[in-house]
């Protein structure tokens, strides 16, 4: 997978220096400095830049559980949607109809996740990874319809509102307490990724990837893993369904269509495949991306007439950075950045040697 | 009655959408998910030349034909030619990328308003009367005329024509197909060309019946359900298919719940994923080697 | 030397950017020659074939060095349809013929060379003459021929693309004695009545020796010794290495292991 290119004379030289997390003191120190930013970033951030770091957090949750799926284990989901889709619904459900407390509903969310992971899991994953696309696509219209009915048969034609959560008889809803919370969460998926990562299963994913025959030679159960990893992928995402709902206090259908499914593909893309660090990257680009779009258009002249159209500008735009990513770099925005880093580690040369091409 | 003709249509919309998705797999076993939009655009082009040649209708449509034939030999020529030899995953997320690309583009050129290439050709779609006094439009009718026609010509050109056996046989065998002398984009391109033709006159037929907005997107989704239940390299297959989907359908809308009909394609496609995951007449073999 | 139909000047080629499977070789075809390409397993003579027929993006196969001539033209990292296009067909080891395909759909599939349709009939009209029996299968489907008819075919579709240089890759793997006989027939009256140069890659010396007129031994990716057919069967370590030890003395094995003279082959 993408490796950071390192400056000569780092040598790791124990199995306890493999799996640590930093390695160069360099890292330790940069990797402090950006804690230190992210935790001081909501005393000096407006609610608008606020917000916008809040759904940044949560597309981070959603991203590192597509990205362990598609990135690292190799399968195409077109269900991303409908998992968050069923997660909110059930946060929503459980809510109206019982009045549970959030820790029922998002352990209940993620439990249903799984749930509908080993479903819509067990009968492609003994195919190709194809087939899970497909079946995927399926998971998104059936839970589509079954939230759709919900709606209209208890009538929250609009959606299901829901009150925010309550933490010892507080209500969370300052901006800058979500901000906290909602960092948490990407902490939490992340470490939880990449121990994942680390451990066994992240392996197992890896020769899967990059060879599943001889994976499955190697003697590693390539449908087992398959669905552990859209499992564990799918309770993810249901959990971050399970929080969007909370931070916007709202729950519909509409939220929840295929373009948001391929937000998160795109995130995955632009980030750069095989990366935890590339979907952190590729959620920030895709939140932020119709924003910028939003700016650019608006401070164009006539401003006013090209309003309407911001929504197909999105789309287009959207799909055109997905598809120059994929053409011409499809190690995504880690392969750009590990590309700068190289760059400043070889100067004066050019080129590393050509590695293992000659006897 | 009726039934049975609600059934038959909606199996040929099926049925001319699904062999687009067939005959791309066929040939380079990609999934190609912008198909709904490029029969959308294939629509929309034919509501703008309808708009142009106001006084030629059947000219309007030869030209909209014309250019969906384009659309479909660019969007292979200029961006998934890149894409052979790079892994099929990568090939599909480049399709969904073009899908999105094209239904911003649409909006921006057109609009997201329905518009009526009906009304622009100056036709109209009276309403027949068939057999037992099931009602079928005139566009239906036709729709399911060119069904017919479309998958004759497909069925003729792939076993009989010269230039079919060799789809056939890059479809098999790629590498053996360009050591033939078979020069492989050429063939990859004919299998795009072909699948946004039949894919196009869906779009179009569509529009004329029931009007032109963003949802037929979703028709193209649904309609992967067929291809994928007749096995996604059977033209045979997706005809079957189509009027198994069909069938299910409409029988669940008028029986259960209305709002079963996006479902309903998926449901039966679990099903057969789960019983007979290559499909009714796929090849078996198509399983093992994606 | 008079110009060869196919040259080719210290060719390496690359798999997946990381395994050298032809290092540095020379050889030459002349027009109407028969050479084979001899070796044992892994040592490169299907990879330098592929090479002179093309390599296709699928196969991350690359000719890092080296160069290919066809007619003082050079060839190499061109895509297979265009070498065919120029006369170079490749008989391939493995997937030879279309599965689903019938024996007939096999032989209208290829693209012969600046044709047109009456001359792909008239050729083949021809190479049913060659393969008689192919045309008693016309329409049986491809992967249901045995063995030996499976290789006619392959043979008869290269036919059919009117190749200058014909390249056969290991034709006698997996095919009965006889069989491969009647096929070494064929090959030669090919070769005298259409005037086609052959390149033969063959694991058995003995088959390879039958029918061709020069030889050049491979062994891990080098060629390591070169000559005439007759040279080739009388030299003493390709008696003893690819023909089987000599003359029936009872050999002792630590006799054997004495191929430590292997060395001056590289030498």
């Amino acid at each position: 997978m993408s490796r950071p290119p390192r400056a000569s004379g780092y040598f790791r030289t124990s199995y306890a220096q493999d799996l640590a997390l930093v390695g160069t003191r360099f890292e330790r120190t940069s990797l402090g400095v950006f804690i230190l930013a992210l935790l001081a970033f909501p005393f000096i951030a407006s609610a608008f830049q606020l917000d916008l770091a809040c759904q940044v957090f949560l597309a981070c949750v959603g991203a590192l559980s597509l990205m362990l799926l598609t990135g690292y284990a190799g399968q195409i989901s077109l269900g991303h949607a409908g998992l968050m889709a069923a997660g909110a619904f059930t946060v929503g459900i459980l809510f109206r109809e019982t009045n549970a407390p959030f820790w029922i509903t998002l352990p209940a969310a993620a439990l249903v996740g799984a749930l509908l992971g080993i479903i819509f899991g067990l009968p492609s994953l003994r195919l190709r990874g194809l087939y899970l696309a497909v079946s995927t696509l399926a998971l998104h219209f059936v839970v589509i319809y079954i939230g759709g009915e919900y709606e209209s048969r208890r009538g929250f034609s609009t959606g299901i509102v829901i009150d925010p959560p309550t933490l010892g008889g507080v209500a969370i809803s300052d901006g800058r307490v979500w901000y906290f919370i909602l960092l948490a969460a990407a902490a939490a998926t992340l470490l939880l990724c990449v121990n994942l990562l680390r451990a066994r299963s992240g392996r197992a994913w890896r020769a899967i990837r990059a060879h599943e025959t001889v994976a499955e030679a190697l003697g590693i159960s390539i449908a087992g893993y398959k669905l552990l990893a859209f499992v564990i992928s799918s309770a993810i995402t249901a959990v971050a369904g399970a929080l969007f709902a909370y931070y916007r206090g709202f729950v519909s259908v509409e939220a929840f269509s295929l373009f948001l499914t391929i937000q998160y593909l795109a995130m995955v893309i632009i980030g750069g495949m095989g990366s935890l660090l590339g979907a952190l990257l590729g959620a920030a680009f895709v939140t932020i991306f119709p924003y910028i779009i939003e700016t650019g258009l608006l401070a164009l002249p006539g401003a006013q007439r090209y309003a309407s159209l911001l929504f197909a500008v999105n789309y287009a735009g959207f799909g055109l950075v997905m598809i120059l990513f994929l053409i011409f770099e499809p190690l995504g925005l880690v392969g750009i950045w590990h590309r700068i880093q190289s760059y400043f580690l070889l100067w004066p040369f050019k080129h590393r040697s050509a590695s293992g091409s000659r006897r | 009655m009726q039934l049975i003709v609600n059934i038959i249509v909606l199996a040929a919309i099926y049925a001319l959408l699904a062999c687009g998705y067939v005959l791309i797999y066929r040939v380079s076993r990609v999934l190609n998910m912008a198909h709904g939009e490029i029969a959308m655009l294939g629509a929309y082009l034919l509501y703008t030349t309808a708009s142009l040649f106001v006084a030629n209708p059947f000219t309007a449509i030869a030209v909209a034909v014309v250019m969906s034939l384009t659309v479909g030999v660019l969007v292979y020529v200029l961006l998934m030619r890149k894409m052979t030899g790079e892994m099929v995953l990568a090939a599909i997320l480049t399709t969904i990328a073009i899908g999105i690309l094209l239904r911003g583009l649409i909006v921006l050129i057109w609009s997201a308003a329905q518009q009526h290439p009906l009304q622009a050709l100056h036709f109209s779609n009276p309403s027949l009367e068939v057999f037992g006094g099931a009602r079928i439009s005139a566009c239906a009718a036709l729709m399911v005329v060119m069904t017919a026609v479309v998958y004759g010509g497909l069925f003729a050109f792939l076993r009989f024509g010269r230039w079919g056996v060799r789809m056939r046989a890059a479809g098999q065998n790629p590498l053996l197909a360009a050591q033939r002398g078979v020069n492989l984009n050429a063939i990859y391109a004919l299998a795009w060309a072909l699948s946004s033709l039949s894919g196009s006159i869906a779009g179009m037929l569509i529009a004329l019946d029931s009007g032109l907005d963003q949802t037929m997107v979703v028709i193209g989704l649904k309609a992967f359900a067929p291809a994928l239940v007749g096995g996604l390299d059977s033209l045979v297959g997706a005809l079957v298919g189509s009027l198994i989907v069909a069938a299910a359908e409409v029988l669940a809308i008028h029986y259960i719940d209305p709002l079963l009909s996006d479902v309903v394609p998926f449901l039966v496609l679990i099903g057969m994923l789960i019983v007979r995951p290559w499909g009714l007449f796929g090849t078996r073999e198509e399983l093992d080697r994606v | 030397m008079i110009s060869a139909l196919l040259a080719i000047e210290k060719l390496e080629v690359v798999y997946q950017r990381a395994i050298t499977a032809v290092q540095g070789i020379t050889l030459a075809v002349e027009a109407g020659q028969i050479v084979a390409l001899l070796g044992t397993n892994g040592a490169g003579k299907s990879t330098t074939l592929r090479a002179v027929s093309g390599f296709l993006g699928l196969d991350d196969a690359r000719v890092t060095e080296g160069t290919i001539s066809f007619k003082g033209v050079r060839i190499e990292n061109r895509p297979p349809h265009e070498n065919t296009r120029r006369g170079i067909v490749l008989v391939p080891e493995r997937d030879k013929v279309f599965p689903n395909l019938t024996v007939a759909e096999n032989l209208i599939a290829p693209v012969p060379r600046g044709t047109s349709l009456a001359e792909h009939r008239r050729r083949e009209a021809l190479v049913y003459q060659f393969f008689p029996r192919l045309g008693e299968l016309k329409t049986r489907i491809g992967g249901l021929l045995s063995g030996g008819e499976r290789q006619m075919l392959a043979l008869a579709s290269a036919l059919v693309c009117r190749p200058e240089l014909l390249l056969v890759d290991e034709l006698s793997l997996g095919l009965a004695p006889v069989v491969v006989e009647d096929l070494l027939r064929r090959l030669i009256e090919i070769r005298r009545e259409l005037g086609i140069t052959i390149l033969i890659v063959e694991q058995s010396a003995t088959v390879a020796l039958e029918i061709a007129d020069y030889g050049y031994v491979m062994e891990n990716g080098r060629i390591v010794l070169d000559g005439s057919a007759e040279r080739l069967r009388s030299h003493p370590d390709i008696q003893e290495f690819y023909l089987g030890s000599r003359s029936g003395e009872r050999r002792n094995y630590r006799d054997v292991k004495q191929y430590r003279r292997s060395r001056r082959w590289y030498g």
